[in-house]
C-alpha cells in the first residue's frame, strides 16, 4: 500500500507545482493581458478558435488570401470589408502582424480616398505595437497628403518619441507645424533640431536655415498684419514701422535675422525682407 | 531506474524502426524547406513566413507523432499480448509506463531536434539570427510532452481510437483556455461558473506555452516567464503520467 | 522446504458482456507445487487453466483465495524475478531482433551486459536458434517464435518455469523437443508448472497433475495415484474363427480380424487356448492400462452428471 500512497503523494506534489507555476505565469502575463483583451471582438475569435494554437501562420493564410482578393479590382464592394480584415480578423489572429495594419491602410487611403479609415487601422497597429514607429509615421504622411498639417505633426511627434525611431522624424514635426501655419511652433522645433547633440551636420544645416527662413516668415507675417491693421485705423499704411509701435499695434520692431531692419515701402506698405534670398548676405 | 531505461530504449527503437515515422519527418522537413518559396507570395516581410511555417511544422508533426506513437503505445502491447511476458518479469507496473513515457519523450525530442534545426538553419539562410526561435521551440517540446502525457493515460485503459479522439480532444480544449474567461463573464454565479472555474483550472492551459507569435517577431521572452511556463507543463505532465501509471497499475488483462 | 506455488481457495469470475449475467472461470482451487517438480495443470479449453496462470502473475486479480510464489504474493518484484513464463501462442516486438529481444528482457532481470551476453548465447543454444540470433522476429516461424519464447523463459536461470500450453501448436518433432527441454530442466533441479489440454505429452512427463473442469478441481495427485498400475483389461486380436463363450467384448475390425477386450490378464490363457482350439490365431496382445485420457474422459463424465443432477 506504500506505493499507493507515494503515487498519491507524488501526484499531489506535481499537480501543486503546476498550479504555482501556473498562478506564477498568470501575475506575469498581466502586461499582455491588455493587448489580449482587444482580441476579444466578435467574428474574429472563431478563427482563433478554428486555428487551434497554430494562430500566427493562420494569421499569413488570411494575409494571402487578403492580398489574392484585392488584387482583383474587378470586385464590387471592394472596400467594405478591408478594416475588419486587416483590422480585425489577422490582428485577433496575430496583433504583431505589422504588414496588415499599413497596406489595408494604404489601400482605404490611395484608392478609396477614405483617410479616417486608414488613419483607424494605423492607429490599432500603432496601439498594439507601440514600438513600431512606422506606423505613426504612415499615418503622419497620409494626414500630410490630407493637407491635415497639426494631426500629421502630431503623428510624426509621436513616431519621434519611440526609441530606435529615425532622428529625422523631429524635422518633419518641425516641417508639418510651419505648413500648418504654426510658425512659433515650427521654430520652437527646428531649434530643438539644431540644438539636438545626436544630428548630423546636414540636420543641422538644414535647421538652421528652417529657423532663419521661418523667423522671416512670421515676423513679415506679424508686419503685414500690423500693417493693414493701422491702415484700416488709419485710412493710409504708416510712414514708418516705429510708428506702428506708437499706435500700439506693434510691441517693438523687429529685426531680421542678421540684425538689419526689415525693408519697408510706405507708399505700398509692403515689408519685405532680403534675409530671404538664398545666396544674399 | 534501468528497468524504465530498458523499456524507454525499446520504445524509442520500436519508433525509429516504424517507416511511419520517417515519413512524417519527412514530410516536416519539406515543409520547412517549401517555406522559401511559399514566402514569395507575400507583401511585406518574406522571413516571418520562413520563422511562421517553420514553428507551424514542429509543432503540427510533433503533435501527429505524440498523438498516433502515444495511443497505441500501450494498447499495442495489450492487443498484441507482449505485455504479457513483459509484466511477468521483475518490473513494476509503474515502471513500464513510465518506460514507455520516457521512450515517446526521446522521439519527441529528436524529432523536435530534428526539423528544429532545420528552421533555424532556413531563418539563418534568410540572414537572420535564429537564436530567438530556440526559447518558443523548447516550449513547443514541453506542450508535446503534456499532450503525449494524456496519450499515454487513455492509452492505458482504452483503445487507441478513443485515446486519439480524447487526446485531440484535450489539445483543442486546452488551446480554448480563453474561451473561459469569456464564458465567466456570461455565465451566472453559482454551480455553473463554479463547474467552469474548475474546469479551466484543471484542463491543460497549453496557450500559456505557445510562445510562437512572441518568437516571430523577435521579442524577447523574459527569462521568468519561460521558466514559469516550462515548469508549468513539466509538472502538469508529471501528474499526468503519475496517473496513467496508477490506472494502469489497477489494469486486469483477462 | 515450502510449495513453490501454493494456491488455497482461488476464486475469479468475470462479468457478462455489457454487465449482464457472470461467468465463473476459477471456483475454489486448491493446489500446491513442490520444488523439482514437474506438475500439469490439465483441463479442456475454458476450464480456467489460463485464468489461473494469470493470477499466478499478477495479470488478473483473484476476487478471493491466495496465491503465493515462494511465498510471496504475485505481485511482489522479487517473487516474480525468480520464474520465467511462456504465454500461450506468444507474440513478440517483430521489429527486434532475437538477440536485442532477450537482450531486453535481460535487461528487465537486471542482469548486467556480461551475464547477459553468456545467458543469451547459452539459451539461443539450447533451444536450437544458432545462427538465427540476428534475424528480426518478423521473419519467425511460428515454431521459432516458441523457441524464443522460451529462451527468454529460461535464460535468466530461473527457479520456476511457468508455461501456457507450450506445445499447441508445434508438429510432434517441435513437442518431442519442448518435451525434452522441461525434462532436462527438472534435471537441473527447476520446478516447471504448464498447463495443456494434451494429455500424452502430460502423461510422459509430469510428476504430479491436476485437472479441471468448469472452473472446479476434479482431481489432483501423482499419475500413479491418479491411475491404477495394474493393467486394467486385455486386448486380444484373433485371426480366423472366434469361439462362442468368451466373457468381454468384441468387435469386428476393418480388414477382418476381431478384438477382444478381456477383463485381465487372468483371463488371457483360457482364450489363447479356446482359440487354438477353434482354428483362429492370435495376431495380438496390448496389455492396457487406463490412461490419463481415460481418467481424463472419466472424470469430466462424472462432473457433467452432478451437473445434471444439481
Amino acid at each position: 500500500m506504500s506505493r499507493r500512497a507515494a503515487a498519491a503523494a507524488l501526484f499531489a506534489f506535481a499537480a501543486l507545482a503546476a498550479g504555482w507555476a501556473r498562478a506564477r505565469l498568470d501575475t506575469l502575463e498581466a502586461p499582455r493581458a491588455g493587448t489580449k483583451e482587444l482580441l476579444y471582438l466578435p467574428n474574429g475569435k472563431y478563427l482563433r478558435a478554428a486555428s487551434l494554437g497554430q494562430a500566427p501562420i493562420v494569421a499569413d493564410v488570411v494575409y494571402f488570401w487578403a492580398i489574392q482578393y484585392y488584387s482583383d479590382y474587378g470586385r464590387e464592394d471592394r472596400y467594405k470589408y478591408i478594416e475588419h480584415v486587416f483590422g480585425t480578423v489577422i490582428p485577433e489572429l496575430d496583433a504583431h502582424f505589422i504588414d496588415p495594419y499599413w497596406l489595408g491602410a494604404l489601400i482605404l487611403t490611395t484608392e478609396a480616398g477614405d483617410v479616417e479609415g486608414g488613419l483607424r487601422l494605423l492607429d490599432l497597429g500603432a496601439e498594439r505595437n507601440p514600438h513600431e514607429w512606422i506606423l505613426p509615421f504612415l499615418a503622419g504622411w497620409e494626414c500630410d497628403h490630407a493637407k491635415e498639417y497639426d494631426r500629421a505633426a502630431a503623428y510624426f511627434d509621436r513616431a519621434a518619441r519611440i526609441p530606435d525611431a529615425p532622428a529625422a522624424l523631429v524635422r518633419l514635426v518641425a516641417g508639418m507645424r510651419a505648413r500648418g501655419g504654426n510658425l512659433r511652433e515650427a521654430i520652437a522645433k527646428w531649434e530643438e533640431v539644431l540644438t539636438d547633440p545626436r544630428g548630423d551636420d546636414v540636420s543641422h544645416a538644414i535647421a538652421r536655415r528652417q529657423v532663419r527662413t521661418l523667423r522671416v516668415r512670421a515676423d513679415l507675417k506679424d508686419l503685414d498684419a500690423a500693417v493693414l491693421a493701422f491702415r484700416e485705423r488709419r485710412g493710409a499704411p504708416p510712414r514708418r514701422l516705429e510708428d506702428l509701435v506708437r499706435a500700439g499695434l506693434l510691441g517693438r520692431v523687429p529685426l531680421d535675422p542678421d540684425g538689419k531692419p526689415y525693408g519697408y515701402d510706405p507708399a505700398t506698405g509692403t515689408v519685405s525682407s532680403e534675409a530671404s534670398r538664398v545666396l544674399g548676405s | 531506474m534501468k528497468a524504465i531505461a530498458a523499456v524507454a530504449l525499446n520504445t524509442f527503437r520500436e519508433a525509429i524502426r516504424d517507416r511511419v515515422l520517417y515519413l512524417i519527418l519527412a514530410v516536416a522537413l519539406v515543409v520547412v524547406g517549401g517555406s522559401r518559396f511559399v514566402a514569395m507570395l507575400t507583401v511585406g516581410s518574406e522571413i516571418k513566413i520562413v520563422k511562421d511555417l517553420g514553428l507551424a511544422a514542429i509543432s503540427l508533426f510533433g503533435l501527429l507523432i505524440a498523438v498516433f506513437v502515444g495511443v497505441s503505445l500501450v494498447s499495442k502491447e495489450i492487443e498484441r499480448r507482449t505485455v504479457y511476458t513483459l509484466l511477468a518479469q521483475p518490473v513494476a507496473r509503474w515502471q513500464f509506463v513510465a518506460g514507455k513515457y520516457a521512450g515517446l519523450l526521446l522521439v519527441l525530442a529528436s524529432n523536435v531536434l530534428v526539423v528544429g534545426s532545420a528552421v533555424l538553419a532556413a531563418v539563418a539562410v534568410m540572414g537572420e539570427p535564429p537564436w530567438v526561435l530556440v526559447p518558443a521551440i523548447a516550449l513547443i517540446l514541453v506542450e508535446l510532452a503534456v499532450v503525449a502525457a494524456f496519450a499515454v493515460l487513455f492509452s492505458s485503459f482504452t483503445n487507441p481510437i478513443l485515446a486519439a479522439v480524447g487526446t485531440v480532444a484535450v489539445y483543442v480544449t486546452g488551446h480554448l483556455s480563453w474561451s473561459f474567461d469569456l464564458l465567466k463573464k456570461r455565465v451566472a454565479a453559482g454551480l455553473a461558473r463554479s463547474l467552469c472555474d474548475g474546469l479551466h483550472a484543471v484542463l491543460p492551459n497549453l496557450d500559456r506555452l505557445d510562445l510562437k507569435a512572441e518568437a516571430v517577431h523577435g521579442a524577447a521572452i523574459p527569462a521568468g516567464t519561460f521558466a514559469a511556463a516550462a515548469a508549468y507543463g513539466a509538472f502538469y505532465a508529471l501528474a499526468v503520467v503519475v496517473l496513467a501509471c496508477v490506472v494502469f497499475e489497477r489494469r486486469e488483462f483477462a | 522446504m515450502s510449495a513453490v506455488i501454493d494456491i488455497r481457495d482461488l476464486r475469479k469470475s468475470f462479468r457478462g458482456h455489457l454487465g449482464i449475467g457472470s461467468h465463473v472461470a476459477v471456483d475454489g482451487l486448491t493446489l500446491a507445487v513442490e520444488p523439482g517438480e514437474i506438475f500439469g495443470l490439465l483441463g479442456p479449453n475454458g476450464a480456467g487453466k489460463t485464468t489461473t496462470l494469470k493470477m499466478l502473475l499478477a495479470l488478473v486479480r483473484p476476487d478471493a483465495g491466495t496465491v503465493r510464489l515462494f511465498g510471496r504474493p504475485p505481485k511482489d518484484v522479487a517473487a516474480r524475478a525468480r520464474l520465467g513464463f511462456l504465454p500461450e501462442n506468444p507474440y513478440f516486438y517483430d521489429y527486434l531482433t532475437a538477440v536485442e529481444f532477450l537482450d531486453l528482457y535481460g535487461r528487465l532481470h537486471g542482469l548486467d551486459a556480461a551475464t547477459r551476453k553468456r545467458r543469451i548465447e547459452a539459451a539461443i543454444e539450447r533451444v536450437g536458434l544458432k545462427g538465427r540470433e540476428g534475424t528480426p522476429l518478423r521473419k519467425f516461424s511460428k515454431g521459432m517464435v516458441q523457441r524464443v519464447g522460451l529462451a527468454q523463459a529460461i535464460q535468466h536461470d530461473p527457479e520456476l518455469v511457468i508455461l501456457d500450453e507450450p506445445m499447441s501448436g508445434l508438429d510432434p518433432v517441435g513437442r518431442r523437443e519442448v518435451r525434452d527441454l522441461i525434462l532436462a530442466l527438472k534435471a537441473q533441479g527447476k520446478t516447471i508448472f504448464f498447463s495443456s489440454h494434451i494429455l500424452q505429452d502430460a502423461e510422459m512427463i509430469c510428476d504430479r497433475v491436476a485437472i479441471l473442469f468448469k472452473g472446479k478441481l476434479r482431481a489432483q495427485g501423482r499419475l500413479d495415484d491418479l491411475m491404477s498400475p495394474d493393467a486394467k483389461w486385455v486386448e486380444v486380436t484373433v485371426r480366423g474363427p472366434v469361439p462362442a463363450g468368451i466373457t468381454g467384448e468384441r468387435r469386428l475390425n476393418p480388414d477382418g480380424t476381431t478384438l477382444l477386450t478381456l477383463p485381465g490378464f487372468d483371463a488371457l490363457a483360457p482364450v489363447v487356448s479356446a482359440v487354438t482350439a477353434a482354428g483362429g490365431t492370435i495376431a495380438g496382445v496390448w496389455p492396457r492400462r487406463e490412461s490419463l485420457e481415460d481418467l481424463f474422459l472419466r472424470e469430466i463424465g462424472r462432473a457433467q452428471v452432478e451437473e445434471h443432477v444439481s
